[in-house]
């Protein structure tokens, strides 16, 4: 069975996360596996991760949902189908795991219950890229009859916002995107910064799309609460101490090009010859758009202590919280 | 304190008196009536009066001009007798030994006032009971700073518990359960009394009490005693040896290649954490930073510059030759500002760890926490979980240690200079990025939620 497609495949389901699809997978690899011990199985479990985990530009998220399940996997108590065979304790797994999953997607709508009670009327809230959580909890105040007003941030290099900003205009919420850029500047008329979120971690601080940390920056300089909303099944064991330190860094990323001494002469003896020629050729052909994006990264991490409250459907938790959880949930 | 006011009240009536009172005095409190025969009220006041006395004695040759050659004598015994309450401890033991004591007591509080309470030790004559060679010789070894260090103190102390209880026999109409701790009482009180306890020893001894009061009485006295001395085992084991081995395979994680690794001071476990990232084949620089008076820096760059080397390997069939040793900067504490904008990541080790996420540990980690928060370089304190304590501690003031100045003079003595030399100090959790304990990197600020999270109400 290949894992990847599967994962895929669960990924086109509108409502489906990346760690939600991780988990959809790992049980459907539980189903089809022929392993006839829990030490085989787990081995498998851990193949199928590992294989999800290659095939990832950014596994991090996809992670927590693989981290759960072999967990859960692992802790399962053997015993607790009474005088069943190996592939009866299999079915089982399987079914627990789709029983997590249809009960994870009510989460949103939990947190949106939580958050909604921080939004006041006539609220302006800064909202990055897009997410489905954040979405979840804009429409309930909207329902709730509260006026609220909605600044999103473009979010180069997916532009994602665009994407918040069409949906929210359709039910009637005023919204306007803003460049990354001017974060800065709109932060004056903000009453609060609301993001989802790809994984929260260990230190309580949080692995967004690209930007998430200049909100929380200026956010947090302009003395504006930063709230994060996030699923449990989120929580990741990790504990980045830099931007440097993700597992979704690599070597390529900002890497400085080398830079070729041969054209920059040549380029001198053209500028000199015809200056026109020079501006054609100073639009470099690796400045364009995607060229950028190849090189930067797509998550960056936000600290622990430029987060006001991550609202979770656990609660809602302080970034020490969020630590003391994931400390009580993984031992 | 109480002895403040009242010695300068008294201080008119004994400087009237004072030719005589350095020579008179012993024979003036003989003439006394017997100590046990005094109420309590009186032996203070023939205290508050000797003491007053010295005091005067000691202030006068400053007034009449002449070279005070008495301080010189009680700078050598600084550390054991220091503070009025370990004088009056020993009170009991004989007038002359307290008013050695008085002298000593009023002659540092003057500088050391209120640090007085840091070297506060109980005497280790006074005790009752027979003390083990074995734990004689440790505490010879840990006054002398042959034994340092959290982990090494402990384990120490456990092994030689080891012993004192394989040479115990009960004595007949008692149990072990009842009785051990009464004869391990006096030897953990003469192990305090040589360098007051550690926070990992007091954790390891509350655990070691526990299991002697759970031992079974009807189980055969030798049976009993191997079964303590496996559980003294199997608790240096899995909290100390393996705990460290998690560890190292943690904090190994955070280091990668090309990384500037700075650390203070010697941790045993830090040590073994850069050593094991060098065996992996990592390539990092390590800055060590030291301090005066013990200069434990020295032994960690002998120890980093000194790794076994690395024999040649062989990689795709070709031979590689070992790897250069770790290349590591030593620096006192006064170059930290200038070389902290080099590092990548602070490893620090701890002495203890409290509920509040303040770690309490060589005198100097602070600074150097705190400069690398100032500079935004992740600061990592590897720490075992039996390390934790349930307290909070706000400063390093409350409790602390001095390091006797016998063992680390410094300098030629200056007479009116006392040097004041705390072995700890505390780091608040705010410049902690995390700490790496076995059971994972945890933030400062969420470490109380640990012994629950490993199933115990108390450490």
């Amino acid at each position: 069975m290949d894992i990847c497609a599967t994962y895929e495949r669960k990924l086109q389901d509108e409502q489906i996360s990346p760690p939600l699809a991780a988990i959809l997978s790992l049980s459907e690899l539980c189903a089809t596996s022929n392993a006839g011990t829990m030490f085989e199985l787990v081995k498998a479990l851990n193949e199928g991760a590992d294989s999800l985990r290659r095939n990832s530009s950014n596994p991090i998220s996809l992670n927590a949902g693989c981290e759960l399940f072999i967990a859960f996997v692992t802790l399962f108590p053997h015993d607790s189908v009474p005088s069943a065979s190996f592939s009866e304790l299999k079915m089982e797994l399987v079914k627990q795991g789709e029983t997590y999953v249809r009960q994870a997607l009510t989460y949103r709508s939990k947190i949106a219950e939580l958050g909604v009670d921080f939004i006041k009327d006539d609220s302006v809230i800064l909202t990055h890229s897009y997410s489905r959580v954040v979405m979840e909890t804009l429409m309930l105040a909207h329902q709730r009859s509260k006026r609220i007003s909605v600044f999103v941030t473009e979010a180069r290099p997916r532009g994602l916002g665009v994407k918040t900003a069409e949906a929210l205009t359709a039910v009637g919420i005023p919204c306007t995107v803003i460049l990354d850029s001017a974060v800065a500047y709109a932060m004056e008329k903000v009453d609060f910064v609301l993001v989802g979120s790809e994984a929260v971690v260990e230190s309580g601080g949080l692995i967004n799309a690209i930007g998430s940390l200049n909100i929380a920056i200026i956010a947090k300089a302009a003395n504006k609460p930063f709230y994060a909303l996030a699923e449990s099944y989120k929580f990741h064991r990790l504990f980045p101490l830099s931007q440097y330190d993700l597992p979704s860094h690599n070597p390529r990323i900002l890497s400085f090009p080398t830079p070729i001494e041969k054209d920059r002469t040549a380029e001198k003896t053209l500028s000199s010859a015809s200056p026109n020629f020079r501006s054609a050729s100073g639009a470099l052909s690796s400045t364009t758009q995607e060229e950028i994006a190849k090189n930067n990264p797509d998550v960056d991490y936000t600290r622990p202590d430029l987060i006001s409250l991550v609202f979770s459907d656990v609660g809602s938790l302080t970034p020490s919280g969020v630590s003391q959880y994931l400390v009580g949930m993984f031992h | 304190m109480a002895a403040t006011t009242t010695s300068t009240n008294e201080t008119p009536a004994a400087s009237s008196s004072q030719p005589s009172a350095s020579s008179s005095q012993p024979n003036a409190t003989s003439s006394q009536p017997s100590q046990k025969s005094m109420s309590k009220a009186e032996r203070r006041e023939l205290q508050e009066k000797q003491r007053a006395a010295k005091l005067a004695q000691k202030q006068q040759p400053q007034t009449g001009d002449t070279p005070n050659k008495p301080k010189a004598k009680p700078k050598t015994d600084s550390a054991q007798r220091r503070g009025s309450g370990a004088a009056e401890k020993t009170q009991s033991s004989g007038v002359d030994a307290s008013a050695m004591d008085i002298e000593t007591a009023t002659n540092k509080s003057r500088s050391l006032r209120i640090f007085s309470h840091f070297g506060l030790t109980k005497h280790g004559h006074g005790v009752k009971g027979d003390i083990h060679p074995c734990i004689i010789r440790l505490a010879l070894q840990f006054s002398e700073f042959r034994i340092c260090g959290a982990n090494a103190r402990c384990i120490a102390t456990l092994t030689a518990f080891k012993t004192v209880i394989q040479d115990y026999t009960t004595p007949p109409n008692n149990t072990l359960s009842r009785h051990l701790m009464t004869h391990l009482s006096p030897q953990i009180t003469h192990l305090v009394s040589a360098r007051p306890m550690s926070v990992t020893m007091g954790n390891a001894i509350r655990q070691l009490k526990l299991e002697i009061s759970g031992s079974d009485i009807d189980m055969p006295e030798q049976d009993a005693k191997d079964l303590l001395c496996q559980k003294i085992d199997d608790y240096i084991r899995d909290r100390i040896i393996i705990a460290d081995e998690v560890i190292q395979d943690l904090a190994c994680k955070k280091i990668k290649d090309g990384d500037v690794i700075l650390t203070y001071a010697r941790s045993s476990v830090v040590e073994k954490v850069l050593l094991s990232a060098y065996k992996e084949g990592k390539r990092f620089s390590v800055i060590a930073i030291d301090s005066r008076p013990l200069l434990e820096g020295k032994a960690l760059l002998q120890a980093l510059t000194s790794a076994p080397p690395v024999s040649w390997t062989l990689s795709r069939d070709s031979l590689l030759p070992p790897p250069p040793p770790i290349p590591c900067t030593y620096a006192l504490l006064p170059a930290l500002p200038s070389l902290i904008t080099e590092a990548t990541t602070v490893i620090l080790g701890a002495h203890s760890l409290h509920s509040n996420g303040a770690v309490f540990s060589r005198a100097g980690t602070a600074l150097v926490a705190m400069m690398a928060k100032q500079h935004s370089v992740p600061v990592l304190v590897c720490c075992e979980t039996y390390k934790f304590s349930e307290g909070v501690m706000l400063d390093g003031f409350g409790k602390n240690e001095l390091a006797p100045s016998h063992l680390f003079q410094t300098s030629a003595q200056t007479p009116n200079l006392e040097i004041l030399n705390p072995l700890y100090d505390l780091t608040p959790p705010s410049s902690i990025t995390a700490v790496v304990t076995e059971v994972g990197l945890i933030p400062p600020s969420s470490i109380s939620s640990i012994p629950m999270a490993l199933g115990r109400i108390t450490l």
